[in-house]
């Protein structure tokens, strides 16, 4: 647990000092100062789209930073050939990495949490004001960026190439709001291997679509129960997600 | 060591799987299929934004073109000439299929194309209506417009004025259409009742868009009231 800790301080300030992290979180203000100027253009829904458009920006700085940070978390220590020296010490190779992860997240966190600051200041002055709903909403873009950051330590582990782990990165961040396509296009495919292909396919990707409660909170808001199991899924899939990196970053020899 | 974790991700995917069946079980996003989206000029970013998970912002800005076609400023839907608003429901219909619960593009077009002087082709509006109310029943606005809409071809105009007036500080009620509403009323030679309805516009933060035209038209039937009545020959 004390090198949990430690390594998690230790990433979390890393990554506050980091150029990259600092440009996101200017790039996600400046997003949100555009919201407000194309909102201006909604007329009568001007807080909704201030809201979409807000909670949008947000999302994706999140998602950016959180696939481009993680990504590089430790393919560039293994580059630039640090990893040798840190493991010499008596850490185990998944404290270690745990550690990083949660630097990682809880820094793309705070970025977010700054940011929707701000956007919550900015959505009261246009008279909008519902604390808690948009706590859940945030609640569960997290959800979203957790898991994103896992699946992306994942691919970086296991393709070993920052290209191609972002893309993949990208490409299931794609297909986890396919979720529900996937779902229709099983039901009137006439090949039952395209059903089952499809079914299973939309159940290992993660669901997004269903996860998208910023999205879909205009509609009838799910209640605290749902809230609940996304947040069980969330947690339950980032897990198994790190348990599968620390299966790679245990067998690969450096 | 390796079988642990190997272990531990497959119970914990497992659990995942079941956390996303309640999830589905408890709360279903209802959200029209991509396949639903129509070729256009918008076309590419509304599939874009839709499959990257942006489907209300992708809403909000299909409601802005709405608004801008509205207003004579969207080159990519131009009308042809005798055909005002021709593609308003194209474009109405765009957003609702982005997000159905933008109900409010479904009214505004639907005020335009029935009550709007000059337009007035109530069949439209129905079946747009008919459109919005087929994707999300539980919104009474469609069927309150399409009532008065019925009132309108009998020719029933209090009782269709009365019905829109009920309807009038619902949050869902496009600000056009209040101006539209007490426009009707002016036209009737109902000043005093056109004024509260203009004032009721200005006090509402909602509708911000009108304000200008509420003061403009307050100032113009206060005038009106203070001249006395003609004197009938």
């Amino acid at each position: 647990m004390q090198t949990i800790s430690a390594v998690f301080a230790y990433t979390f300030k890393e990554h506050l000092r980091h150029k990259a992290w600092l440009s996101a979180a200017l790039f996600g203000l400046v997003l949100l100062g555009g919201a407000i100027i194309v909102s201006a253009l909604g007329a009568d829904e001007r807080a909704r789209l201030l809201l979409d458009l807000g909670l949008a920006s947000i999302e994706l700085i999140a998602l950016v930073s959180v696939v481009f940070l993680t990504v590089h978390l430790i393919l560039a220590e293994i580059e630039s050939r640090a990893i040798y020296l840190i493991l010499t010490h008596p850490v185990r190779r998944s404290d270690y990495l745990l550690g990083r992860f949660l630097g990682t997240l809880a820094a793309v966190a705070l970025g977010m949490a700054a940011m929707a600051a701000l956007h919550l200041i900015l959505l009261s002055l246009y008279g909008w004001w519902e604390p808690l709903r948009y706590l859940a909403a945030l609640g569960c873009m997290l959800g979203k960026i957790s898991v994103m950051g896992a699946l992306s330590l994942l691919l970086s582990l296991a393709l070993t190439s920052e290209a191609a782990a972002m893309a993949f990165a990208v490409f299931l961040w794609m297909l986890g709001h396919f979720s529900a396509e996937m779902r229709f296009l099983a039901d009137r495919s006439g090949s039952s291997f395209m059903k089952t292909a499809l079914v299973a396919f939309s159940h290992a990707a993660p669901d997004f679509a269903h996860f998208n409660y910023r999205d879909f909170w205009h509609q009838a808001a799910p209640g605290g129960e749902w809230l609940m199991w996304a947040g069980v899924y969330a947690l339950a899939y980032t897990a198994a997600c790190l348990a599968l990196s620390f299966q790679l970053f245990e067998q690969k020899e450096f | 060591m390796r079988g642990r974790w190997l272990a531990l991700a497959s119970a914990l995917f497992a659990l995942a799987l079941i956390a996303g069946a309640r999830m589905r079980r408890l709360h279903e996003p209802r959200f029209p299929p991509l396949s639903e989206l129509k070729a256009g000029p918008f076309a590419f970013q509304d599939a874009m934004l839709a499959a990257a998970g942006y489907r209300a912002p992708a809403a909000d800005l299909a409601w802005i073109h709405l608004l801008q076609y509205a207003a004579g400023s969207l080159p990519e839907y131009a009308d042809h000439p005798g055909h005002p608003y021709e593609h308003l429901a194209t474009l109405s219909l765009r957003v609702t299929r982005l997000d159905p619960s933008f109900h409010r593009a479904v009214l505004f077009a639907a005020g335009i194309l029935g009550w709007f002087h000059g337009i007035e082709r109530p069949d439209e509006a129905a079946k747009l209506l008919h459109e919005g109310m087929r994707r999300t029943p539980e919104q009474p606005m469609y069927a309150i417009y399409l009532a008065a809409l019925a009132y309108k071809k009998e020719g029933d105009t209090d009782r269709m004025i009365a019905l829109l007036e009920s309807s009038f500080d619902r949050p869902e009620t496009p600000s056009t259409m209040k101006s539209i509403l007490a426009n009707l009323r002016q036209s009737r030679g109902e000043h005093r009742e056109a004024l509260v309805l203009w004032a009721r516009i200005l006090e509402s933060d909602r509708d911000r868009s009108e304000h200008a035209r509420a003061r403009l038209k307050i100032a113009e039937l206060r005038g009106l009231l203070a001249k006395p009545p003609a004197k009938k020959p």
